[in-house]
């Protein structure tokens, strides 16, 4: 795996030699928030990993703001430094461009390779643009791995159940049915693995595809779980990402977290066909007791557009959806938002056919994924309308009931998908 | 004068017997021609129809999104429509053929042309398809773009973008094949012509505001954040 490090940076491995705690950090222009990340890193080295050996590498991808400065020279002020010389060890500091297609896959690819290069015992990879980010998340991430030989951790966020519905309506329901396991975050930047799962993860090959570049979270965190690796969850707390003028919109967001989804399990079709029903996976640490205000999301202003967008992409739902699960749809959509109801049975109908169709490839794939964005926003309109004077509790409960549903409705997917194969 | 007549009468009638000699040959080659060729193209027709349900052609033809044009058209299956297009082409050919041995002066080189026309047909089929095809994704790429950034009649917009892709290519279709050259270029480049004036028009008398709020949007004199009202999904 030397082959993927340059020379330089290989020079640089070599003069670390083996580690304990390797901590990774994609980064790509965060001049902004890298700092704090990098002091957190820090911390846990200091507080949680005194007597091991670690390693921060932070893998480049060309940034013009000074992130990779920030990184190498970023000093430690006087709090820091009695917290920090507790360590007994040297604290490596890496930065180092990588090469290859622009892209979280290619920098990703790069950590790994490094930590099999180091033989590193943990791996926990943090998000640059993430502000909240403590040492405890990373001592929550690497301790698993350390103390109990779990292979994949993946983060639990304090969030409000109303928070992240594109997670909680799809992509979580969907990946739970699907890979038989309750993963709170299936699609999360923050993750801990062993050095065994670091090594399974280079050997696929997935690295020279689109999916490495926009869907790497949510492929390995799929491949943890499907191929019997020991996973858990790791409770971090609040997660508060900084604004930046590259955040894509939601149309593109949408298209690459469903589409990845869709990839993924196109791909790990053989592991999860065969599951049934779904376990819980085990929590280290102490649960999230903070309490979480509601966000700002306005149910109507989804809707909005619900109908008239059905109309306008009849011909292609028509390819997509079986006749009942359109005309239903249709009945739904003549409803006025306030009275809307998206029940879940039609919800979890639609997302299995788009699904099938996705993997029957009646269109173009991205296609696929786009088409069922309009149909998302009413679903999440719907619901956030339903359950806007609900409490957590209450809306966990409505949550784990969608999930239940798709669940329940998973064989009618798997016939159709075998049907096609 | 009776002699005359009788001989005149008995040479016609021999001139009539050596032409029914000479030609009812040709005759019978040309119907065994036409016949043989009937056969041919009805098996061609069956082995194509096969072997595009063994590709599973329709399939594909839906997937392209041609299907529903076939269908508006009222034009049968896809598979089907091109069993029947090689069945007349072939025979065609054999009928051409055939009337060729009968020899008619104005009917000969009938098959030598038809024969030089058939790669145009092809190429213009061809273009057709590619048009169909192109047409079809641009319409659903741009529908379902138009529709997810909230723009108003993303139908109209799409079916304005297939529309015009469809006569570009029905024009270079019909220009390959040579048929009324003159007046398909005239008539597309007059109709292509006051299509795009009509639309420059339209949107500078009625979408000058769009346009300056796209030109800013676009070109802002500092770059700013996404709206602080748009919310997470993840």
């Amino acid at each position: 795996m030397t082959s993927l490090l340059p020379d330089e940076l290989v020079h640089e491995l070599m003069a670390v030699g083996q580690v304990d705690v390797l901590v990774g950090i994609p980064t790509l222009n965060n001049a902004a928030t890298i700092g704090q990340v990098v002091k957190a890193v820090h911390h846990a080295f200091g507080r949680y990993c005194s007597r091991e050996r670690t390693v921060l590498i932070n893998c480049d991808g060309g940034s013009e703001d000074g992130t990779r400065a920030i990184v190498r020279d970023l000093s430690m002020d006087e709090a820091d430094t009695l917290t920090l010389r507790h360590s007994l060890r040297t604290m490596h500091r890496i930065s180092t461009p990588y090469h290859g297609v622009p892209g979280k896959g290619s920098a990703l690819r790069q950590i790994f390779a490094a930590a099999d290069l180091l033989q590193a015992g943990a791996v926990a990879v943090l998000d640059p643009d993430v502000t909240s980010v403590t040492p405890e998340w990373i001592e929550a991430l690497v301790r698993p791995v350390r103390a109990k030989q779990f292979d994949f951790i993946a983060p639990i966020y304090a969030r409000h159940p109303l928070e992240g519905p594109l997670v909680s309506q799809l992509v979580r329901p969907l990946a739970r049915a699907a890979y038989g396991w309750q993963i709170a975050e299936p699609q999360a930047a923050e993750f801990g693995c062993s050095g065994r799962f670091a090594a399974h993860c280079l050997d696929q090959p997935v690295w020279d595809t689109p999916l490495a570049q926009v869907g790497l979270d949510i492929w390995l965190t799929g491949e943890a779980v499907s191929r019997g690796f020991r996973c858990a969850q790791a409770p971090l707390g609040p997660r508060t990402v900084a604004p930046g003028p590259l955040r894509p919109g939601l149309a593109e967001t949408f298209t690459q977290v469903v589409g990845s989804l869709f990839a993924c399990l196109e791909q790990q079709a053989p592991f999860w066909l065969g599951r049934q029903g779904s376990e819980a996976l085990p929590a280290i640490g102490p649960p999230l007791t903070l309490p979480v205000d509601a966000p700002a999301i306005d149910g109507e202003r989804l809707l909005q557009s619900f109908g008239t967008n059905l109309v306008d992409l009849q011909a292609i739902l028509d390819t997509i959806l079986g006749p009942d699960t359109h005309a239903a749809l249709s009945a739904t959509a003549q409803q006025p938002p306030p009275r809307l109801h998206f029940s879940d049975e039609l919800w979890v109908a639609t997302v299995y056919q788009f699904l099938a169709a996705h993997h029957e490839g009646v269109m173009r794939r991205d296609h696929v994924t786009q088409a069922l964005l309009p149909l998302y926003l009413g679903r999440a309109g719907s619901f956030v309308m339903q359950h806007a004077g609900s409490d957590p509790a209450q809306i966990d409960a409505a949550l784990d009931a969608l999930s239940a549903a798709f669940e329940r409705a998973k064989p009618s997917l798997v016939q159709r998908w075998t049907g096609t194969t | 004068m009776a002699q005359m007549i009788a001989d005149a009468v008995s040479q016609a009638g021999a001139n009539f017997v050596d032409a029914i000699r000479t030609f009812l040959p040709r005759i019978v080659t040309t119907i065994s021609i036409i016949l043989a060729g009937w056969v041919i193209a009805a098996v061609l027709r069956t082995l194509v129809r096969r072997a595009l349900g063994w590709v599973r052609f329709n399939a594909m033809v839906e997937r392209a999104g041609i299907g529903p044009l076939l269908r508006a058209a009222d034009l049968p299956p896809a598979d089907i429509l091109a069993g029947t297009v090689v069945f007349w082409l072939v025979w065609i050919g054999f009928l051409l053929s055939g009337v060729d041995v009968l020899g008619f002066t104005v009917l000969q080189g009938l098959v030598a042309s038809f024969v030089l026309f058939i790669p145009r047909l092809i190429v213009a089929l061809g273009v057709m398809v590619v048009g169909l095809l192109a047409g079809n994704f641009l319409w659903r790429a741009t529908l379902l773009a138009a529709v997810n950034a909230n723009v108003s009649s993303p139908r109209v917009i799409a079916g304005a973008v297939r529309a015009l892709i469809l006569i570009l290519a029905g024009a270079m279709a019909l220009d390959q094949i040579a048929v009324a050259r003159t007046i398909v270029l005239t008539a597309f480049a007059i109709s292509f012509g006051a299509v795009m004036l009509g639309l420059a028009i339209a949107f500078g008398i009625g979408g000058g505001g769009v346009a300056r709020r796209v030109l800013e949007r676009q070109f802002p004199e500092k770059r700013v954040d996404h709206p602080p009202d748009e919310m997470s999904h993840l």
